[in-house]
C-alpha cells in the first residue's frame, strides 16, 4: 500500500450511522456546487445574470433617492 | 423625503445606525483600556471588575454583536425594503429586534465583568440571553425573510442572499454551540465535551468570523459600493459565484483552529485545504467590489465615503489571503497562541468589517435624514486617523507575534529552550504600547465620527421643524 493509499485508506465496516450521513450529505452538497458553478459560468446564462447589474441604479429612478 | 419616510420604514433603520456608531465608541473605547492593561498592567488596578481578563469578552462582544449587529440590523432593514421596493412586513417586529437586541447587550455589560461566563471564545454569554439572542436574531430574520416574500420586483439582489445566509447559519451555529445544561441561573455546563467541545467552539467560531461578520458585510459592500459609486457592479455573474463558494466553503474552515491538537489531523488538513481554497472567491468578491469604479477612479479623490469602502475591500482581500496561509500547518506552527492571530483578527475586524460599516453609515445617514454630512473635513479626519490608527496595530502585532513565536521555540545547542517565558512577555513591551496608540488613534477617529453624525442628525432634525413650522404658519 503506498503512502497516499494508506492516507486515503478508510475502514467502512466501521462507518457509523453519523458517518454515511455526513459522508452522503457531504457528496450532496458537493454535487449541487458543481451544479451551480455549471449554471453560474455557463455563457448561455450571463446575459440573464447580468441584467441584473443595474438593479439598484434603476432602483434609484424608481424609488427617487437622492 | 416624507413621502419615502412613509413608503420604506426608516425610523429603524435611523436607530440601528445611530446606536451602531455609539457602540463603535464605547466597544473601541474599551479596546483601547484592555491594550493599555497588557502594556501597563497597574492599569488592572487590583479590580477584578476591570481586569483583562473580564474586559477582554465586553469589548469582543461591544465591537462584534454590538456595533457589528445593530451595523447588521440597520443595513439589512434599508436594503431589503429599498431593494424590493416595499416597507418592512412588519414594524412591530423590527422595534422587538432593537431592544431586544440592546437588552443582550445589557445583559453583557453587566455580566461579563461579573465573571458570569460560559468561557466559549465569541460566545461567552450564559444560557439565559443565549436564549433571548435566538429569540431575537429569529425575529430579525422572519421580518427580513417576510419582507422578500412581499417584495415588488421579481429578482432577490444579490445583497439579500448574503443577508439570508448570514441569518440562516448563524441560527444554525448559534443554537447548536450554545446548547448546554443550566446548573443556575448564570451558570451552565456545555453539552459537549472533551475534543468535540473545542470542534464545535471552532466550527462556531470561525463561522461567527466567516457569515456574521463576512457575508452579511458582502451584503453591505454588494449594495452601498454600487450606491456610493453610482455606477452598475463590475460582474453581476461573479457575485453569484462569490455568494455560492462563500456559503459552501465557509462552514468546512473551523478545524484549522486547532491544528496539532487532540482533534484528528485529517480535519485539520481539511480545513487549511478549503482555507487555501477560499482565497478564490474571497479575491473574486474583492476584486468584484474594487473593479465598480472601474473608469470612475478619480471619484476617490474626493468621494471620502467611497474611499472607506475601497479601503475595507482592500484589507478584506489581504485578511482573506493572510488567514489561509496561516492556516496551513507549516505557518501555523509558527504563528498559533501568538500575537500574529490577533493582527489579523484585526485587520479584518477593523480594516474590512469597520471600515464598510463606516462607509455605509455615513452613506445611510444622509439619506435617512435627508442632509449632507455636517462636515466633509472630519470624515477625511476619521478616514485617515482609521486607516493609519489599524495600520499602526497590525504592524505591531505582526512584529511582537513573529517575534514571539520564534523566541518559543528557539533551543540551544543541547536542545533546551534558548527564552523563558517571560523573556518573551519582556520583549512585547514596546509592540504592546505601539498596539495601544493604534487602537487609540482608530477610537479618536471613532469619536470623531459620533460627533459629525451627531451634529448632522440635530441640524437637520432642526431644519425639519423649522420647515413644518413655516409650512403650519402659512397655512394658518
Amino acid at each position: 500500500m503506498t503512502k497516499l493509499q494508506e492516507y486515503f485508506n478508510t475502514e467502512w465496516s466501521a462507518m457509523t450511522g453519523t458517518d454515511w450521513f455526513g459522508l452522503i450529505l457531504t457528496v450532496v452538497i458537493f454535487i449541487l456546487m458543481v451544479v451551480v458553478y455549471y449554471w453560474a459560468l455557463n455563457p448561455k446564462n450571463k446575459q440573464e445574470l447580468e441584467s441584473h447589474r443595474t438593479m439598484l441604479l434603476n432602483d434609484d429612478d424608481m424609488k427617487s433617492e437622492k | 423625503m416624507q413621502a419615502e419616510q412613509q413608503q420604506y420604514s426608516f425610523e429603524i433603520v435611523k436607530w440601528f445606525a445611530y446606536m451602531a456608531v455609539v457602540y463603535l465608541v464605547v466597544g473601541t473605547g474599551i479596546g483601547v483600556y484592555i491594550a493599555s492593561e497588557l502594556a501597563w498592567p497597574v492599569l488592572n488596578f487590583d479590580n477584578p471588575y476591570i481586569s483583562f481578563g473580564r474586559l477582554r469578552p465586553l469589548h469582543t462582544n461591544a465591537v462584534i454583536f454590538a456595533f457589528g449587529g445593530s451595523t447588521l440590523m440597520a443595513t439589512a432593514y434599508y436594503i431589503v425594503q429599498r431593494t424590493s421596493g416595499v416597507r418592512l412586513w412588519s414594524d412591530k417586529l423590527a422595534w422587538f429586534t432593537f431592544w431586544g437586541w440592546n437588552l443582550v447587550i445589557v445583559g453583557a455589560v453587566i455580566t461579563l465583568p461579573l465573571g458570569l461566563t460560559q468561557s466559549k471564545e465569541y460566545a461567552e454569554l450564559e444560557w439565559p440571553l443565549d436564549i433571548l439572542i435566538a429569540v431575537v436574531w429569529l425575529a430579525y430574520s422572519f421580518n427580513f425573510i417576510m419582507t422578500l416574500s412581499i417584495r415588488k420586483v421579481s429578482h432577490i439582489y444579490v445583497a439579500n442572499w448574503f443577508f439570508l445566509a448570514m441569518m440562516i447559519m448563524v441560527t444554525y451555529l448559534h443554537v447548536v454551540n450554545s446548547l448546554a445544561i443550566p446548573v443556575e441561573l448564570f451558570k451552565s455546563y456545555s453539552l459537549f465535551a472533551g475534543v468535540q467541545d473545542a470542534m464545535i467552539q471552532w466550527w462556531w467560531g470561525h463561522n461567527a468570523v466567516g457569515f456574521f461578520l463576512t457575508a452579511g458585510f458582502l451584503g453591505i459592500m454588494y449594495y452601498f459600493v454600487p450606491k456610493q459609486a453610482n455606477r452598475p457592479v463590475y460582474s453581476y455573474r461573479l457575485s453569484v459565484i462569490h455568494f455560492w463558494a462563500l456559503t459552501f466553503g465557509y462552514v468546512w474552515l473551523g478545524a484549522h483552529h486547532l491544528q496539532y491538537t487532540a482533534l484528528p489531523d485529517w480535519t485539520g488538513s481539511l480545513g487549511a485545504a478549503i482555507s487555501l481554497a477560499m482565497i478564490i472567491p474571497s479575491w473574486g468578491g474583492a476584486i468584484n467590489g474594487m473593479f465598480t469604479l472601474s473608469g470612475a477612479w478619480d471619484k476617490l479623490r474626493t468621494d471620502y465615503i467611497l474611499r472607506f469602502l475601497i479601503v475595507s475591500l482592500a484589507f478584506y482581500a489581504m485578511s482573506t489571503f493572510e488567514g489561509p496561509v496561516m492556516s496551513s500547518k507549516t505557518v501555523n506552527a509558527l504563528s498559533h497562541y501568538t500575537d500574529w492571530t490577533i493582527g489579523h483578527v484585526h485587520a479584518g475586524a477593523l480594516g474590512w468589517v469597520a471600515m464598510v460599516s463606516i462607509g455605509a453609515i455615513y452613506h445611510m445617514v444622509e439619506r435617512l435624514w435627508g442632509t449632507t454630512i455636517h462636515s466633509v473635513k472630519l470624515v477625511n479626519l476619521h478616514f485617515w486617523m482609521a486607516t493609519i490608527g489599524t495600520a499602526v496595530y497590525i504592524t505591531a502585532m505582526w512584529v511582537s507575534g513573529i517575534m514571539q513565536g520564534l523566541m518559543w521555540r528557539a533551543y540551544d545547542d543541547y536542545g533546551n529552550l534558548a527564552y523563558t517565558f517571560v523573556e518573551s512577555v519582556a520583549q512585547m513591551h514596546p509592540y504592546y504600547a505601539m498596539r495601544a496608540v493604534g487602537g487609540l488613534i482608530f477610537f479618536l477617529g471613532a469619536c470623531v465620527m459620533l460627533y459629525n453624525i451627531t451634529v448632522t442628525i440635530r441640524k437637520a432634525v432642526a431644519n425639519s421643524s423649522a420647515k413644518e413650522a413655516a409650512l403650519v404658519n402659512a397655512t394658518v
